[in-house]
């Protein structure tokens, strides 16, 4: 057997083991009858499962060795990312490990920052990161809730939407204005004056609406001052949005297998449909989506783990989250139409898949604000 | 003049030796000509390129070539796009060298090779029928054995620069039996041969870039058969997958893209959310062709074959690029109906050339469907 290039340098090496542990995870931990069973209810997925992830070093794979993480990097998160998302696991990973995680790891309250990352990596803390206040807003700067000094400690008013993940959150990472600036607090879920609403999302998992109410919280609990707090998040979004783009393409990988398959076994008029020029030419185009997502995807996280920053980052992330948020949707559209009635019902996995594209393609901006803010920054660039 | 060995350069090295060339020899009213260019146009370039070693970058330097390896010479493409370089007639560099080089018997590589680096022969390719487009298998053209001779009657058509031509490089049936492919084979003609007549046809831009060719009686000699009787399908298909990767490079639309741009911000229209979406929509299609295309020559730079799934980066390219000057006309408003240079809002623009030289990319080459057909069956593997 020749050698392997791709097992040749240890990082690859992670690569490998962690492509295994997702594939293994997939076939044994996660099934679509889990994912059918877990619709709709509360919080949505499953803490054991949850604890599997701790143990696969998944949640852990962002964050450096010295906070108890990998200390790997988008490379490996991508992997990770896309074969949990082809089998639909309704499991929060981006959201904490990725968005929540990516906040945390760059605020500068050294004492919260290791404990909250030594318990997410061990699965004993989900953290969920509300910075979001209006649709189809992408500035992490556009924020109105307020934060005041209140006797020796800060007093939080206001309301944040869209919150990923919230549903079974310990705790939020909540950005607010401060005299001082843009600043990041630490609200344990719970805490008196804090309200969480959770409404569906199409895949039938929810998303969190929080209001805060003259909350109180201590000094300990500044996470990143406002001379981090800014580039805390927009870096965690500009991450957590590529990673948003290796999800949709695990489910757009998915859905087209499961159509191209059902091409070739489908008989109609004495043929596979599959032998049909129309539909034939229609799956094509659909492969080709798949593979420009692909390729932008692998160049935006060798770019991440190169170290890319500013607009070039958020350009990049922008980039992969309008190709794949397009590709996805059409793909999984496509393939209910590909399907015929079956496609249509209920029973049938294709609705499935649809429906986290849905979700995914509507997180964080969609392909059109993602165009808009692509081209925004080619003129800020310039 | 032997070139020095390009390869043992780096690339950026490389790169800047290629600006270098192209900005002290192009002739600066060539740069961007958007439709094929004429051999009486290019000939004085070709002679250019033939002084300096530069004519045939993919033969290697035994045969008077660049011997540029895969990477330098994603360079040299690169840069000629940039430039906005025109081909010359190149089908004797592109596809009768590297063609002789596999398959051609001494004699033939001795006579014709140096004559395609001097320019004096220059080759069409006579593929295309009235009846073989597509299916190109199915032509008719006939080669009949007569002693030492074949007699070729038939007609070809879509021959690039026929009437520029010296030579003509010929598919020919020289079997009905079996298979359609195993009939065929490959013949090297004299364009001055007695019995051949060529007939320029104008295509919509109005200019005659290709032509029909006629074969009436035609003796060709036996000599001049490449790759053995009824070899001649094996032959045509062996080309470099270095060619086929080529036509789906990212910077052949770049041209467009730049005049769209430049038109748009003349007219204020990046103050206008609508046509920053299609515009932006059109700049990132490119901009992620650009991110396969690399992907593909990576592989052909680890000396890898690439396999049929490199069909797709031909219709994204090119489809993409018609969506492109599909906009750029649209933008132009009432101009998109005029051909020629206008002033639109202050810059001087010609939108209906760009938009008819995007045209045949999706018929030649093997059209948009044909491609689409060769990933469905060997991509997707789906049922015919």
């Amino acid at each position: 057997m020749p050698a392997d290039p791709a097992t040749s340098s240890t990082g690859n090496e992670h690569a490998r083991m962690l492509r295994d542990s997702v594939a293994d995870f997939v076939k044994r931990g996660t099934d679509i009858k889990r994912v059918r069973r877990l619709r709709e209810t509360q919080p949505g997925f499953e803490r054991p499962v949850w604890q599997q992830m701790a143990q696969f070093g998944w949640l852990g794979i962002l964050v450096p060795e010295a906070y108890g993480g990998l200390g790997l990097g988008c490379t490996e998160m991508a992997i990770v990312a896309a074969g949990t998302a082809s089998a639909l696991t309704p499991e929060p990973l981006t959201a904490a490990a990725v968005l929540a995680a990516g906040a945390i790891m760059r605020s500068d309250n050294e004492t919260l920052k290791r404990e909250l990352l030594e318990s997410l990596v061990a699965g004993a803390s989900i953290p969920a990161l509300a910075w979001q206040e209006n649709a189809g807003v992408i500035d992490a700067t556009q924020c109105t809730v307020r934060a005041e000094p209140f006797e020796a400690a800060i007093k939080l008013n206001g309301g944040k939407k869209f919150i990923a993940g919230a549903a079974g959150a310990d705790g939020f990472v909540v950005s607010a204005q401060s005299p001082e600036g843009l600043t990041l607090y630490w609200v344990p879920a719970g805490s008196s004056g804090v309200t969480l609403d959770l409404q569906p999302l199409a895949d039938g998992r929810t998303t969190g609406t929080l209001q805060l109410n003259d909350v109180v919280v201590p000094p300990s609990h500044v996470l990143a001052s406002a001379a981090c707090a800014r580039e805390a998040l927009e870096g965690a979004i500009d991450t957590t949005l590529v990673m948003a783009g290796a999800e949709m393409g695990g489910v757009m990988g998915r859905a087209l297998d499961m159509s191209v398959d059902y091409m070739k076994t489908r008989v109609q008029f004495g043929k596979p449909i599959g032998s049909f020029q129309a539909l034939a030419h229609r799956a094509v185009d659909l492969h080709i989506q798949r593979e420009l997502s692909s390729a932008v995807l692998d160049d935006a996280v060798a770019l991440f783990d190169a170290g890319v920053t500013g607009t070039r980052r958020s350009s990049m992330a922008s980039r992969v989250k309008a190709r794949c948020s397009e590709a996805g949707l059409r793909i999984t559209r496509e393939a209910i139409q590909i399907h015929g009635a079956i496609g249509f019902t209920d029973e049938y996995d294709a609705g499935l898949y649809l429906k986290r594209a849905l979700t995914l393609s509507a997180w964080l901006g969609n392909a059109a604000q993602h165009r808009r803010r692509y081209a925004e920054l080619a003129v800020t660039h310039e | 003049m032997t070139p020095p060995d390009f390869n043992a350069l780096g690339d950026d090295d490389f790169r800047a030796r290629v600006r270098e060339f192209f900005a002290q020899h192009y002739p600066p009213h060539l740069r961007f000509v958007l439709r094929r260019a004429r051999l009486a146009e290019m000939k004085a370039w070709y002679l250019t390129l033939s002084r300096h070693g530069w004519i045939a970058p993919n033969w290697p330097r035994e045969y008077g070539g660049m011997g540029l390896d895969t990477g330098k010479m994603i360079i040299l493409l690169e840069e000629t796009e940039r430039y906005g370089v025109s081909r010359v007639p190149d089908h004797g560099i592109v596809q009768v060298g590297p063609i002789l080089m596999k398959y051609g018997t001494p004699g033939q590589q001795q006579f014709y090779l140096p004559k395609i680096l001097t320019g004096e022969h220059i080759w069409g390719q006579g593929y295309s029928e009235p009846n073989a487009g597509s299916d190109l298998a199915s032509l008719a053209t006939s080669a009949v054995p007569d002693g030492d001779d074949f007699i070729v009657n038939g007609q070809k058509i879509w021959t690039t620069l026929a009437h520029d031509s010296t030579h003509i490089y010929l598919l020919a049936r020289t079997s009905r039996e079996g298979k359609k492919q195993e009939g065929i084979s490959f013949l090297l003609v004299d364009a001055a041969s007695p019995g051949i007549t060529i007939r320029p046809i104008r295509n919509i831009a109005g200019h005659e870039e290709f032509c029909e060719v006629f074969f009436d009686n035609v003796r060709v000699p036996q000599a001049n058969l490449v790759g053995g009787l009824n070899k001649g399908w094996t032959v045509a298909k062996a080309l470099l997958s270095f060619e086929r990767i080529n036509i789906g490079s990212p910077r052949r639309p770049q041209y467009a893209l730049k005049r769209l741009e430049q038109l748009a911000h003349a007219k204020g229209l990046f103050e206008d959310p609508g046509f920053v979406d299609k515009f932006t929509a059109l700049e990132l299609d490119l901009a992620d062709l650009g991110s396969l295309y690399a992907r593909y020559v990576e592989v052909v730079k680890r000396g890898e074959e690439l396999g049929q799934e490199v069909s797709m980066l031909k219709i994204w390219a090119m489809e993409a690029w018609q969506r492109l000057t599909d906009l750029l006309i649209e933008t132009a408003h009432e101009y998109g109906g005029m051909p020629g240079e206008h002033s639109m809002d202050g810059v001087d623009v010609d939108v209906l050339s760009p938009f008819y030289y995007a045209r045949p990319g999706t018929i030649y080459g093997g059209s948009s469907e044909i491609q689409r057909n060769i990933l469905a069956k060997y991509v997707l593997k789906l049922p015919s």
